[in-house]
């Protein structure tokens, strides 16, 4: 490795600010940093006044910011955060989906309708392949669904706005028609472990842990991998100090939020009932009301410090979630299909060409925006163990206001994966934030709606500043 | 042409003659009905026929489909038919009212079924809408609880429903919460009523309170669907009580596993035979106000004072889950999918 082709040493750069050469070294997304550092407050301020009204034991006294709540988020999180991935890849090509919502309830309805109707009668309830069915029923059904989307729009011509506008009315017919309005559940055993509705529905301290390092162990690979590639074409290079710093910040995010997940005890009822089920003995204590664990006094179980105790770790649709996220993430800056998207969106007549097949590229997005549907439709789902045709009304809204806090630009061409999905989590933090405190729900649309606006204005005049 | 116009008056003639011949037998009942398209109404028809019929009276019916001017020719015609009794289900409450004056001038007897219409001469009859955020409230009290950590899962905001039921609710509630006995510890609109965002706010609600609730109002089925779910993550399900009302099968199910604590449920055939009783009853003399059940209402927009029926939403819990089986409404697989053998009397 040579050193004249570390960045920080090119004297070209050498009257710059620390801070700048820092950015420059690291080549640390500011937006992002500015998303991150905008959540953070935002946490800070609702564990803050949510211990003023009652204290608890988030960092700074409030509820918020307990293991418990950061949990939930993430949970509440994952279904808009899912479907904002493949947001992302449509208004970068300059395309929208209004049908996601209508979309989901149809799929949700009728991968219901199938499971409890259809395969709950003819394989027996609690069957193990009830699950694997439906979840593929789902899957399929979401690709063809965004494959007539994207066929209207890519080889019939007509705008996608139309198109899934159209959609947005006729899907959500479909899924009141197919069940008359009625409430489909339960739902499969199984198949409900995905919602991640309770403690149950995650992995546990121990996957989690191995996951966590696992992570780190392909972070570092990736950024070693990186070198290695920019040392091979002769790109410049970060300096090691930058990269050790990345690999750093990167580790302890991992294990950090880990960490976190990691202390959520079960409730202790559920614990309780754990216990009973698989016979196992709940030990005799002391009680002690602020306790996690449970323990026998006398005939009675109670809380206490010492006791039976089990811990929740990642739960399973935030595993999704996140895999998810690395998939696309991948796709969009590692493949050809994601670099013709990037292209198409920034440039659509030269991309066509350049020789891309845009149409069948629409329409591979628009497929591939089905199928994240679908992945939501399930978690949804199966996280309500039910489904109505009013499950998913509105989440186009909150999609592509998560897309656009997330800094992908409507005009096209530009847009991160990660942005969109940090965006719907300050979407839903600010949703679950102020229903923590009890807000009235007018304000809360209030704050919401101005927040989308402020996040947009913001982007565009750091974009101005940075040009 | 002619001689189709002297067909259709000849059939038209024809049909009086018949009409006559019924009257010379029994009374005649007629419905007007606003529309039907929704499916509700061939329950409320089913209904009123069974009775109509059953005291050896005629019923005859027309349909306004979703037209004032439809509506105002068809009760003239029923006028001229010489009815005894017109249910009229109104399209357009305001727009009715010159026709229920001719109804009037006839000397007929008018009643308005469900949708209400301001004459003091007719007599209304329909569900007490107030009245089921009350029960709602009233069986938490009986059967669930009568004091601690109440949380409030409130439907739309944009929905007067929503805040109708809380109305009544909060009556009931009233004389606990005065005392110190119930404590309101969080109370949220829900967008849409939609059972997944009940299902968010319950579970920030308990996230605030420690999972120290002790009961919970959720204003319909739906949005208690997604309540005991949130309770369920927390293995609160069954402990903490949750109201509800539509008598959804699926919230009647949770009614017999134990999860829910009431679903209120308004009958339509009820209401259908009760208006046909009732009608029966005029058609043969009896004065409004000498009718069972009957009351004062002057809660309509321009405050006229008319005789009513109210009739009391069936509150469905454990105890009477029957109601709905025996009536039909869901079968007992359906209701009892799940349930532990020997646990709900319904289900045995």
């Amino acid at each position: 490795m040579s050193s004249a082709t570390e960045t920080s040493q090119n004297p070209a750069m050498a009257d710059e600010g620390p801070i700048t050469r820092f950015f420059r070294a690291t080549e640390i997304d500011t937006r992002m940093l500015g998303m991150v550092a905008a959540l953070l407050v935002i946490w800070a301020g609702f564990d803050i006044y949510s211990g003023m009204l009652r204290p608890n034991e988030g960092l700074f006294g409030g509820s918020f910011l307990t293991p418990r709540n950061l949990w939930t988020l993430t949970v509440q999180t994952s279904s808009i955060a899912i479907m904002s991935t493949g947001m992302v890849l449509l208004i970068v090509m300059r395309q929208l989906d209004l049908s996601v919502g209508s979309m989901l309830s149809t799929i949700a309805v009728a991968t219901g309708v199938l499971q409890v109707f259809w395969l709950g009668p003819s394989l027996g309830v609690g069957n193990e392949w009830i699950w694997i069915i439906a979840v593929l029923f789902a899957l399929v059904l979401g690709a063809l669904i965004g494959a007539f989307n994207g066929f209207l729009t890519a080889y019939a011509g007509i705008p996608a706005f139309i198109v899934t506008l159209g959609g947005l009315i006729a899907y959500s017919g479909i899924a009141w028609a197919l069940i008359r309005g009625e409430t489909v559940a339960p739902m499969d055993k199984t198949f409900k472990l995905i919602g991640g509705n309770g403690p149950l529905a995650s992995i546990g301290p121990f996957w989690s842990w191995m996951l966590a390092f696992a992570a780190c162990a392909l972070l570092v690979m990736g950024l070693i991998n990186g070198r290695r590639q920019r040392q091979r074409v002769n790109f410049p290079q970060r300096p090691i100090w930058a990269e050790t710093f990345l690999a750093a910040c990167g580790g302890i995010a991992i294990l950090g939020i880990t960490a976190v997940v990691n202390s959520y005890p079960w409730p202790p009822k559920v614990i309780e009932t754990y216990a009973k089920e698989n016979g196992i003995v709940i030990p005799a204590g002391i009680e002690d009301r602020a306790g996690n664990a449970i323990c026998m006094a006398g005939e009675a179980v109670v809380r206490c410090a010492n006791g039976l105790v089990y811990y929740t770790g990642y739960a399973i649709p935030v595993l999704i979630c996140l895999a998810v996220g690395f998939v696309m993430s991948f796709v969009a800056s590692r493949t050809r299909f994601g670099r013709y998207v990037y292209a198409a969106g920034g440039n659509p007549e030269a991309a066509e060409l350049s020789g891309i097949n845009t149409r069948w590229l629409t329409m591979k997005v628009f497929m591939l925006m089905g199928v994240l549907v679908a992945i939501s439709a399930i978690v949804t789902s199966a996280r309500l163990d039910a489904a109505t045709n009013s499950l998913g009304q509105f989440n186009e809204l909150y999609v592509i206001a998560a897309v656009v806090i997330g800094g992908t630009a409507l005009a096209g061409g530009v847009g991160t994966i990660y942005g969109a999905m940090l965006g719907a989590l300050l979407m839903q933090s600010l949703q679950s934030g102020m229903t923590l405190l009890n807000f009235e729900s007018a304000y809360k649309d209030m704050v919401v709606g101005a927040v989308l606006v402020t996040a947009v204005f913001v982007d565009q005049v750091y974009r101005r500043r940075v040009k | 042409m002619k001689k189709f116009a002297t067909a259709i008056l000849a059939g038209v003639a024809m049909s009086l003659s018949l009409a006559n011949v019924a009257h010379a037998e029994g009374k005649t009942i007629a419905v007007s009905w606003k529309t039907f398209q929704e499916e509700r109404w061939k329950t409320d028809e089913a209904a009123i026929k069974a009775v109509v019929e059953a005291a050896g009276d005629k019923y005859i019916s027309t349909d306004a489909q979703g037209s004032a001017q439809k509506q105002a020719a068809d009760i003239e015609g029923l006028i001229a038919q010489n009815v005894d009794v017109i249910l009229v289900v109104a399209f357009d409450n305001n727009a009715i009212l010159p026709s229920i004056q001719k109804i009037n001038d006839a000397g007929l007897k008018a009643i308005a079924y469900d949708v209400q219409f301001e004459d003091p001469n007719a007599l209304y009859i329909t569900f007490d809408n107030v009245g089921v955020g009350r029960l709602m409230a009233k069986t938490m009290l009986e059967k669930g609880k009568t004091e601690g950590n109440f949380a409030f899962i409130k439907g739309d905001k944009g929905d007067p429903n929503a805040t109708f039921l809380f109305n009544g609710i909060m009556e009931v509630l009233k004389e606990n919460i005065d005392a110190g006995k119930i404590k309101n510890v969080c109370e949220t609109f829900t967008d849409g009523w939609k059972p997944d965002a009940a299902q968010k706010n319950m579970e920030q609600c308990l996230t605030a309170n420690n999972n120290d609730i002790d009961a919970v109002i959720s204003e319909n089925d739906g949005m208690a669907g997604g309540v005991v779910a949130a309770l369920d993550a927390q293995g609160l399900a069954g402990s903490v009580p949750v109201t509800g009302q539509d008598g959804d099968k699926a919230a009647l199910n949770r009614v017999a596993l134990g999860t829910q604590l009431v679903s209120v449920w308004k009958d339509s055939r009820v209401l259908g035979k009760m208006a046909g009783e009732a009608a029966v009853a005029l058609a043969n003399g009896t004065a409004i106000d000498a009718l069972p059940g009957v009351g004062k209402f002057s809660d309509g927009a321009k405050g006229v004072e008319m005789n009513a029926i109210l009739i009391a939403p069936n509150p469905i819990t454990k105890d009477n889950l029957n109601d709905v089986i025996d009536g039909g409404w869901i079968s007992k697989a359906e209701a009892c999918a799940g349930v532990a053998a020997g646990s709900v009397a319904a289900c045995n």
